[in-house]
């Protein structure tokens, strides 16, 4: 009895977190299921899963994909190599550490669209700090936003920029909070620190590591401000990724079933990612 | 003379307020006497909300909404989003249902056919008529018939124009002395004259810049694709742009950018490139003409002064420019329609008219080109005359005529920005009028 009354204390919350959490899936889910052109002023009308087949041969649809898994790789792979590089790096006592790692810290606290903002102007071809740079060193200036091949690494350098540190202090708070005793002994048996760092330092740290993959994952894949802000998806569809076609699909084209199918596919990928990553983690702290 | 109209505007200001007629307090008796020429006090007190996106039109206006207020007691809340935003929250507000906007600006050659379709609109024909909330001054003949007849679907009046504009070709003069160059009146002398300059100043000047962004790029590519004979649909509804004609012209217009234009122009909207004029980066620009004060500020341009305009070129169908407006509406959910029809009386009304064409926006109205204050002050008659000479030949149509107008831009603009990387334009035209003819089978 007692077991049943203690139950009734969570359920508004559990009611809660229902509605919002579970209904707009759901309701996602069965729109996705049928066209609704808003712009004609129709309302919608079953379509079954025709939506999804159409996707399957919609060119537009496979390049978002690519430009999805190409940016989420790009970015996730430099910011944790730089992040934990990093976090190696700092994880010691030297003069200034403090104010140093501070600065580190600044772009995680700007604001998204500031960041693409200013970063934006820095990649103008015409007056752009950063072409200025590269004439200075006696470099070609490249076309980075308005160029297909160069785009997508001038969006993964600004992710980086902006979020290798995250990664960066998640793996140092971790590694700062490591046992001490495994690499006493480590030095007792003779161990270098390059054999230190890649036998006890980074396996030790490994679930820190995945934590921050899974969270700049999920971030990663979904992108939408970064991209929307800089290029709006271009030149043409180049730097597309998958949640800006679902935003024109959405709220360009008013083709909201199509959207909402998109939004499955985006939701299943992120989910796909997560437990992926989640089963790495556990099959390794057990 | 400025200073004058202002007066002037302040004085009817002044004379329809209650307290020059001798004070709130006798408002009963008092506001009889004053309605007997017009009751701008009609509905003071009253709130309403203006949509609007950042247009030079709108400069001209917001420092004078004071002025509105102050002659109506109304308040005014003005909300400005740039154009893209605009237009995507615009309609997001229509779907929803619940939006309190009362006026918005629509470009209906671009959103009247959806925006009619869907119901979204308020007919302004029983506010034309109205014996009551017509202001007498107003003159509904002055306006174009051309402008105020886009506004029109089923017979009815939706929108009212706040501007007539076309696309013009600016040129910078010096650099045209400079190189010996003379304004094109054909397309060859157009690529001529960009190669001229672009390859004589080894690459530092460009000789054109247009728009290049996916569907921005469009609205300007549409009178090359006019002038070369292509057209968007064919006579039964279907995609042409993969005729001859119209890969000529996306063939033309990429070439242009590619070879003479700048490096980034598959990024640049107009804003971008007529920046790229304005710093004298590039001796033309084809544009909207709307964007003549632009060019003509001296704090942000550095070309002002020194701007020529003409027509389009010829092509092998001849000049064919478009004209296109922005008009103001009123929701059909507003609960303040007739208070918004004061306000659209009030921001389109001849004095408003005359004081954006002095600043350089192509007015909607016949007496503001013809008023003698205008052409004394016309600093460039070449403008005014450029601007009357494509009204004259231009094509009304510069988008689809249909509902999903941005998402046929968007599979357009695809193959335009093939066409400026050098791609297969072939190709791409053939894939952008398949997307088409897609879109327009999805959209019934």
């Amino acid at each position: 009895m007692k077991n049943r009354v203690r139950y009734t204390f969570i359920l508004p919350a559990l009611l809660l977190m229902t509605i919002i959490v579970a209904f707009p899936i759901i309701y996602n889910l069965y729109m996705s299921l049928h066209i609704w052109f808003v712009a004609s002023g129709s309302g919608p009308h079953w379509n079954g899963l025709k939506n999804y087949i159409a996707l399957l041969s919609d060119k537009r649809f496979w390049n978002s994909i690519r430009v999805t898994i190409v940016f989420t790789v790009g970015a996730l792979g430099s910011e944790v190599l730089i992040g934990v590089l990093l976090a190696l790096f700092f994880n010691r006592q030297f003069k200034g550490k403090d104010i140093i790692k501070t600065i580190f810290l600044f772009p995680i606290a700007a604001t998204p669209v500031a960041v693409s903002l200013i970063w934006g102007m820095m990649y103008n071809y015409d007056l752009g700090i950063i072409n200025v740079l590269l004439k200075a060193i006696g470099l070609p200036p490249l076309l980075w936003l308005a160029d297909p091949r160069w785009v997508i690494p001038a969006l993964v350098i600004t992710d980086a920029w902006q979020w290798t540190p995250l990664i960066l202090l998640i793996v140092l708070s971790n590694l700062e909070s490591l046992p001490t005793d495994p690499f006493e002994s480590a030095k007792v048996d003779g161990a270098n620190s390059l054999q230190v760092i890649l036998y006890i330092t980074l396996p030790m740290v490994k679930p820190a590591i995945i934590v921050a993959a899974m969270i700049r994952s999920i971030d990663a894949i979904k992108t939408f401000d970064l991209i929307y802000v800089m290029t709006q998806g271009g030149p043409n569809i180049a730097s597309e990724n998958l949640n800006l076609y679902i935003f024109n699909m959405g709220f360009s084209y008013f083709r909201m079933g199509m959207a909402s199918a998109l939004a499955i596919v985006l939701f299943t990928i992120v989910m796909a990612v997560n437990v992926f990553l989640a089963v790495i983690r556990n099959r390794d702290v057990t | 003379m400025r200073k004058a109209v202002f007066l002037l505007v302040l004085l009817a200001a002044v004379l329809t307020s209650p307290l020059f007629a001798g004070g709130k307090q006798e408002s009963a008796g008092t506001k009889k006497a004053v309605s007997a020429g017009f009751d701008w006090k009609a509905f003071e007190g009253t709130k309403i909300k203006i949509m609007v996106n950042k247009h030079p039109w709108v400069d001209i206006i917001k420092p004078k909404i004071a002025e509105f207020e102050a002659l109506t007691g109304m308040k005014v809340e003005l909300s400005i989003y740039p154009e893209d935003q605009f237009r995507t929250k615009r309609t997001v507000e229509m779907v929803s249902g619940t939006s309190d906007v009362d006026v918005f600006m629509l470009m209906p050659g671009n959103a009247l056919a959806q925006y009619v379709q869907s119901g979204w609109l308020a007919p302004l024909n029983g506010l034309m008529k109205s014996k009551q909330y017509l202001w007498p001054d107003y003159d509904l003949n002055d306006i174009y018939p051309a402008a105020l007849n886009a506004g029109v679907r089923g017979g009815k009046n939706y929108t009212v124009p706040l501007l007539l504009e076309t696309s013009l070709l600016a040129y910078n003069k010096d650099i045209f002395a400079r190189t010996g160059v003379t304004v094109p009146k054909t397309m060859a002398e157009l690529e001529s004259a960009a190669k001229k300059i672009y390859e004589s100043s080894n690459g530092n000047t460009y000789g054109i810049t247009l728009r290049g962004k996916k569907a921005s790029a469009t609205s300007q590519w549409v009178d090359f694709l006019h002038s070369f004979g292509g057209e968007w649909l064919d006579s039964n509804g279907k995609a042409a742009v993969d005729s001859p004609e119209a890969i000529a012209a996306t063939e033309f217009y990429g070439k242009l950018l590619r070879l003479y234009g700048p490096k980034s122009a598959p990024s640049n909207s107009w804003y971008e490139s007529i920046s790229i004029f304005m710093q004298g980066k590039a001796a033309m620009v084809y544009d909207a003409s709307v964007f003549k004060p632009n060019y003509e500020n001296p704090e942000k341009s550095a070309v002002s002064g020194k701007v020529g305009y003409a027509i389009i070129p010829k092509g092998p169908a001849g000049s064919i420019p478009h004209v296109s407006n922005w008009g103001l509406t009123i929701y059909s959910g507003s609960k303040h329609k007739e208070a918004g029809w004061l306000f659209i009386q009030w921001a389109t009304s001849k004095a408003i008219a005359l004081q954006g064409q002095l600043a350089g926006i192509p007015s909607a109205r016949a007496s503001a080109w013809s008023s003698p204050e205008f052409k004394s002050k016309d600093t460039s008659p070449e403008w005014t005359n450029a601007s009357i000479a494509s009204y004259k030949v231009a094509s009304p149509l510069w988008n689809p005529p249909v509902i999903p107008v941005g998402e046929c831009r968007d599979a357009m603009g695809s193959a335009i920005v093939a066409s400026i990387l050098g791609q297969d334009v072939k190709a791409a035209s053939r894939e952008a009028a398949k997307t088409i003819d897609k879109i327009l089978a999805n959209s019934k």
